[in-house]
């Protein structure tokens, strides 16, 4: 891939994610793991989720605040109602999936956890489901005398 | 200075014939303006983007949809078939591929003889055998993955890379056609493969984003365009973007003495001389071009004086049946993001006169969306039971379309859409014979449905969106009847070609880009010969 990568004017002179922030993201991240039981160790993806989490900065700096927002959200909301029933209530609660995004809450969900969704399976999160491949996954070349990447006709591998 | 060639706009057309011609010759002199400015390709943080977006760093460049009561749009549909552009093109640095499918099918021979086999439109001036070497070398040069062995159409070659396999998905489908007695094949596709030597193009890691490949595995003029003006020595090849040409210039009647554009950075109007012009503008901007350069020598435009600059008008309806099935027990699931899996078994003579078809069966067919499923709410166990439960199956299609003098593309006066080029009217109305077409190909796909234990929800839906417009300049030995000949050169002007969708005369059942490849680099070969003459 390329190695300028695109960059926001604005987006220049934001800090670097606080490591807090990444912490309380990363928990968001391996929740969806947990919650859909389809990645069972997160861990490995990490530093993906941090270049992830950049890229969108780098794009539209307003990622910046969104991914701050989450964070001061996320934490409130376990202390008020505890782990489990804050993720429970980011990934099922209904409105706050309804454009527009303008609570708290629908930013998590959202500009961030369905955003992570996306991500977490294209980085192999489908693969519980099924699948062998998946649309975002880099499933790999056709090479002679290996095995197809994806499931064919043929064989279901 | 006097170019050897000015060539308008900067696709695949413009980029596979400067190719060829400097391949043989590499201090040709040539001139390319492209409208369009550039867009960043293998960007990890864009393809991300289109990962949990779906937005494409392109989609800017498109054109906007038709005005509506409320929203002004651009261009405008007189017809009474609405045949949108929006989406259909991308005006941008290397053109359309850098969102086409990359279905690479060849014409049939049949397709070259319509009016010998049906008594209806022209036939092409050149048949397949003079074609047949080009496709092979077409194939090489946008790499595409097909299978050698299916000979039908004939090959004298082979493809240089081996077709993907038919995926799991396209099982139930493949039974299918193949229980009613019918032919099913590989779709071949414009995705590299793996190659011994070290090539710009990484081989397809089968990612599934292929409207923004992470890698440029799916052939873009994009990559190619970067390629030969960065990596290459060919000191005499000049691609300048943001200009737009808006007319071109003659001498004399049958000469043209160059282009005058704008250049939207500096803001002046320049003109340029050179020995040959190629209009590879696409099928919608070339025959517009050539009907706004009105001069004392072509009073309605060039090579318009019988008015078929921009007739003919036509593009392939694409329709999608969908179908219900009770249950989804092996768990299919789109793995892929093109398709392997097609049937020509409609696309031969026998079917011309009514109009020949090919069916598809897309990859995302069973319709599952697990990142949708997940993002509204829903648990695991009703994921799981989503899968496996009832679902929706697809097939997908293209039928040929005869073209007709009464549709056609013009200039929109004193309109200009975002990247400077005059907005377009478009007038085209489909044949009353069509509806009836439509049942008849309903009727067949819906025997390889009950095969499928699949029930047909009913009519398609239709898109006539003007993705492979063509024969808007069409060919013809007859310049009564065409407004290009043979080598794609405008009748009555010696150093003037279209190279482009719009020089074919018919369009078969199948998407174009490879035909118009293989035109392209037949046409590089006729003007190095000119250049060396
Ligand atoms: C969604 C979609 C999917 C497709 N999939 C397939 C497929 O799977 N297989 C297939 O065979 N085909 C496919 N096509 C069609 C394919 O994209 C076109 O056939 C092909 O790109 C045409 O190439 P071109 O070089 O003629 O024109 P383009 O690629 O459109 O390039 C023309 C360029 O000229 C520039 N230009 C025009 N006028 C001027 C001017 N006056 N001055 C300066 N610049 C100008 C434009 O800005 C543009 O960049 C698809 C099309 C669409 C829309
Ligand atoms: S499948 Fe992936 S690697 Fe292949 S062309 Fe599409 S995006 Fe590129």
């Amino acid at each position: 891939m390329s190695t300028k990568p695109v960059i926001h004017p604005l987006s220049q002179n934001l800090d670097t994610i606080e490591v807090e922030v990444f912490d309380t993201m990363f928990r968001l991240f391996e929740h969806i793991g947990v919650y859909w039981q389809n990645i069972d160790n997160s861990e490995p993806y990490r530093s993906e989720l941090y270049v992830f989490m950049q890229n969108r900065i780098n794009l539209y700096p307003i990622y910046h605040q969104y991914y701050k927002a989450a964070f001061n959200t996320i934490n409130k909301m376990i202390v008020q109602m505890g782990e489990q029933a804050c993720y429970q209530e980011i990934f099922t609660d209904p409105y706050a999936n309804l454009p527009p995004v303008d609570t708290n809450l629908s930013i998590v969900r959202q500009k961030v956890s369905n955003e992570f969704i996306d991500f977490q399976l294209s980085l192999g999160g489908f693969k519980s489901f099924g699948a062998t491949n998946y649309p975002g996954y880099i499933g790999g070349a056709l090479i002679p005398g290996q095995p197809v990447p994806y499931r064919t006709m043929e064989k279901k591998t | 200075m006097k170019y050897d060639l000015i060539i308008v706009g900067s696709g695949i057309a413009a980029t596979a014939l400067s190719h060829r011609i400097l391949e043989k010759n590499r201090n040709a002199s040539i001139l390319m303006l492209e409208a369009g400015q550039k867009v960043k390709m293998q960007d990890a943080a864009l393809w991300q983007d289109y990962i949990v977006s779906g937005k494409l760093p392109y989609a800017k460049f498109n054109d906007r949809p038709y005005p509506e009561r409320d929203m002004p749009g651009q261009n405008q549909n007189i017809g009474e078939t609405v045949v949108p552009l929006a989406g259909s093109r991308v005006m941008t640095y290397g053109g359309s591929t850098i969102h086409w499918g990359g279905w690479s099918f060849r014409l049939k021979p049949e397709d070259f003889f319509m009016e010998t086999n049906t008594n209806t439109s022209i036939n092409w001036p050149i048949d397949y055998d003079t074609l047949e070497p080009y496709y092979g070398e077409a194939e090489h040069y946008i790499g595409v993955s097909g299978d050698s062995e299916d000979n039908n159409p004939p090959r004298s070659s082979s493809y240089p890379f081996p077709a993907f396999p038919y995926t799991y998905e396209d099982s139930s489908v493949a039974a299918a056609i193949h229980a009613l007695g019918m032919d099913f094949s590989n779709v071949p596709i414009a995705r590299h493969g793996i190659l011994s030597s070290t090539s710009f193009n990484a081989p397809c890691k089968t990612t599934g984003t292929c409207k923004y490949c992470p890698f440029g595995a799916r052939y873009t003029a994009t990559n190619f365009l970067n390629h030969m003006s960065d990596e290459k020595d060919y000191p005499n090849l000049e691609i300048r973007i943001n200009c737009v040409v808006n007319t071109i210039d003659m001498n004399a009647k049958n000469k043209a003495k160059g282009i005058t554009y704008y250049n939207k950075t500096t803001k002046e109007t320049l003109s340029v001389e050179a020995k040959e012009i190629i209009v590879a503008g696409g099928a919608i901007e070339s025959p517009k071009l050539l009907q706004r350069s009105v001069s004392e020598f072509w009073l309605q435009g060039i090579g318009n004086d019988d008015g078929n600059v921009g007739r003919y008008f036509v593009t392939h309806p694409y329709f999608i049946f969908t179908a219900d099935i009770a249950e989804n027990k092996s768990l299919k699931q789109p793995e892929m993001n093109f398709p392997t899996l097609c049937t020509r078994h409609f696309d031969n003579k026998h079917e011309q006169a009514k109009g020949k078809f090919i069916l598809v069966h897309p990859p995302s067919s069973p319709q599952i969306d697990i990142a949708e499923l997940m993002k509204s709410g829903n648990s695991r166990a009703e994921i799981d039971e989503s899968i496996k439960g009832a679902n929706t199956v697809q097939i997908h299609g293209m039928v040929e379309i005869f073209s007709e003098f009464n549709n056609y593309v013009a200039n929109l006066a004193n309109a200009k859409n975002q990247i400077g080029l005059p907005q377009t009217i478009v007038d085209y109305s489909k044949s009353p014979e069509f509806n009836d077409r439509m049942a008849y190909i309903q009727s067949k796909v819906e025997r390889i449905f009950e095969q499928m234990d699949a029930k047909i929800q009913g009519k398609p839906t239709i898109s006539w969106r003007a993705d492979h417009s063509a024969c808007t300049c069409r060919m013809s030995e007859d310049p009564k009847k065409g407004v290009t000949d043979k080598n794609m050169k405008l009748h009555g002007v010696d150093n003037i070609y279209v190279c482009s969708n719009a020089a074919f005369t018919s369009t078969g059942a199948i998407n174009p880009t490879l035909t118009l490849t293989a035109l392209s680099l037949r046409l590089g070969d006729h003007i190095n010969e000119k250049l060396e003459a």
